[in-house]
């Protein structure tokens, strides 16, 4: 199941150019972006352009590259040489990258064809796309609930047919939330596999590049491509294998970790859907193993505070002086970069700097920063030591079902809560993917997540791959009419 | 909970200024939050090891190649008033 490759053989075999299907899917934006949100910024002159030169390739006989044609999304904190970057934030409104971000370049490479740039919240900082400039991004499901964050703009240009993929990034569950609520695959690679540069910071150490597709398949294709060593980002390490080709190995006799504190609380149609896709996998021969992770509370604080901690220092570097706002009257310099920063911040981001400074500041450093790197080592290692007795772990992707508009808004601890499921993959390091696995009685898709040990995103795509075969991908959003 | 003066030697540091108007909400959410942080004191210290980085990296040096750098006039596109190739600031020092 694979709308990248259905899509490339009817390219190859000259039924569709690769203009007309770009310009379907430009149709599609026209139509239901206004309602939607999904893009803040369609670069159709651009995805034109590109699609002409593989129009070009094909009637020259030349074979096509693993996403070339492919129409897709960027997501707005993804630099793009020329074309406008601004993370859904006034601070970078008119910013023109002056390079490309190495996943744009390698997509580039490809001959991808970029449709726009896609809706997230500001700086990447929530889980609804409420705190975008741009506003809120409706859920194609339902138009009343949302459609998710950080990556939400993605994840409503695949499920809403405005792309074939999107290229998101995850630092706390920004990739697989956004998927589970709108019924979609979505990966966070093991961190160092994708490169980050380019990828405008958030939180450094848990920031990592992924795709969302409408099926486990793409996902494989485009990780396979993205995932390799880069010299311009310090922590790359590349991946050691490849997964598209290990998608048809067996999982009979694999062992799948089922921590109890994941299910603690979650929504009832949730967990009726996931006790539905553990039958599944049992059927299939896989075993199942109950494990204890006592640790695990401790990861939202440790989570809050080396994100914020670490989002105060990246955003440091707006100050109005090279690139960005820049306020209008000051009188000195201070004054000028605190009003910059004042007007161009939004309120959630301002608040978050705050912490960051807070935690990393002298007198509170050792019991808040320094404590939270402690114990992030010592959830490190408690997951190695699950890893000894299972291959990957299965946990709800979030514990509920998409939010309606603005309920996120209300309580904030509340909303941080809701992560409890995506954060420890990035605390870890680990590899994860959100899986459709059912719906809730509102027929809103629910996610399942499979985490697995580092470098092992094969393991996980693998068991996803799996599932999606053995319930005949009933829970995939429906595929377009091309 | 955060006190009106801390809250304001925080957003020095951070270089941000805190409205008149706003400082009572944003007391009241960031107690809420650093209360909520606060859980990680009660938890205790299994092990001496801080968290350093994900991968073991020890270093990531590059090779010692001139590659080639960006264009000065292209990094100044995104700042209006820049002069003579330099971004242009309000003078810091008094003199």
């Amino acid at each position: 199941m694979s709308k990248l490759r259905d899509l490339q053989r009817l390219l190859e075999t000259k039924e569709i150019s690769c203009v007309e299907l770009t310009e379907k899917y430009l149709d599609n934006i026209e139509r239901q972006n206004k309602t939607i949100n999904a893009y803040v910024r369609v670069t159709a002159e651009e995805a034109l352009e590109t699609a002409k030169k593989v129009d070009e390739r094909i009637a020259a006989g030349e074979k096509l590259m693993p996403l070339e044609g492919i129409p897709m999304s960027l997501k707005d904190n993804i630099s793009t040489k020329g074309i406008e970057t601004t993370c859904c934030s006034k601070m970078l409104q008119g910013y023109y990258p002056i390079y490309d971000a190495t996943v744009w370049q390698t997509l580039k490479k490809q001959n991808a064809v970029l449709l726009g740039k896609t809706n997230m919240d500001e700086f990447a900082m929530g889980s609804s796309c409420e705190t975008s400039i741009y506003g809120v991004t409706l859920n194609p499901n339902n138009t009343d609930h949302v459609a998710g964050g950080s990556s939400g703009g993605a994840a409503a240009s695949v499920a809403g047919n405005m792309a074939v993929f999107g290229i998101g990034s995850d630092t706390g569950g920004s990739i697989r939330q956004p998927a589970s609520f709108c019924g979609l695959v979505g990966l966070k690679p093991t961190y160092g596999t994708v490169s980050r540069y380019g990828l405008i910071a958030y939180a450094s150490s848990l920031d990592q590049i992924g795709p969302i597709t409408g099926s486990v398949e793409d996902a494989a294709i485009i990780y396979d491509c993205l995932s390799a060593y880069d010299p311009k980002d310090s922590t790359s390490v590349g991946s050691k294998t490849t997964t598209h080709d290990k998608l048809k190995d067996s999982i009979k006799g694999m062992k799948i970790g089922i921590i109890d504190e994941f299910f603690d609380g979650i929504n009832k149609d949730v967990k009726t859907s996931l006790e539905e896709a553990i039958r599944v996998y049992e059927d299939a021969g896989v075993q199942m193993v109950h494990l204890k992770m006592p640790g695990l509370n401790a990861v939202l604080p440790v989570y809050f505070i080396i994100a914020c901690a670490e989002a105060s220092s990246n955003l440091g570097r707006y100050d109005g002086i090279r690139y960005g706002h820049k306020t209008d009257t000051y009188k000195d310099i201070d004054e000028m970069i605190r009003k910059t920063r004042n007007e161009g911040f939004g309120k959630e981001v301002q608040r978050r700097i705050l912490l960051g400074t807070y935690a990393l500041s002298s007198g509170q450093y050792d019991a808040y920063y320094k404590k939270a790197q402690n114990l992030r080592y010592s959830i490190i290692r408690d997951f190695k030591k699950i890893f000894e007795s299972c291959d990957i772990i299965l946990t709800p992707s979030v514990p509920v079902t998409a939010y309606k508009k603005g309920e996120a808004l209300i309580d904030p601890i509340e909303i941080y809560m809701m992560d409890i499921c995506t954060i420890p993959a990035n605390i870890a390091g680990l590899p994860a993917v959100s899986v459709p696995c059912g719906f809730d009685k509102n027929k809103l898709p629910v996610g399942m997540q499979l985490i697995g040990n580092n470098f092992e995103d094969y393991k996980v795509l693998n068991a996803a791959y799996q599932f999606e075969k053995l319930t005949k991908g009933s829970y995939l959003s429906p595929e377009v009419e091309i | 909970m955060i006190t009106r003066e801390e809250v304001l030697h925080i957003a020095k540091i951070a270089k941000l200024y805190v409205k008149d108007e706003e400082m009572d909400q944003l007391i009241q959410d960031m107690s809420k939050i650093i209360d909520y942080a606060d859980a990680i004191k009660a938890v205790s210290r299994d092990s001496d090891v801080d968290f350093d980085n994900i991968n073991n990296i020890a270093n990531a040096f590059n090779e010692d190649l001139v590659l080639p750098s960006y264009q000065r006039d292209e990094i100044l596109k995104n700042r209006e008033g820049g002069e003579n190739g330099y971004f242009l600031v309000r003078k810091s020092l008094r003199g």
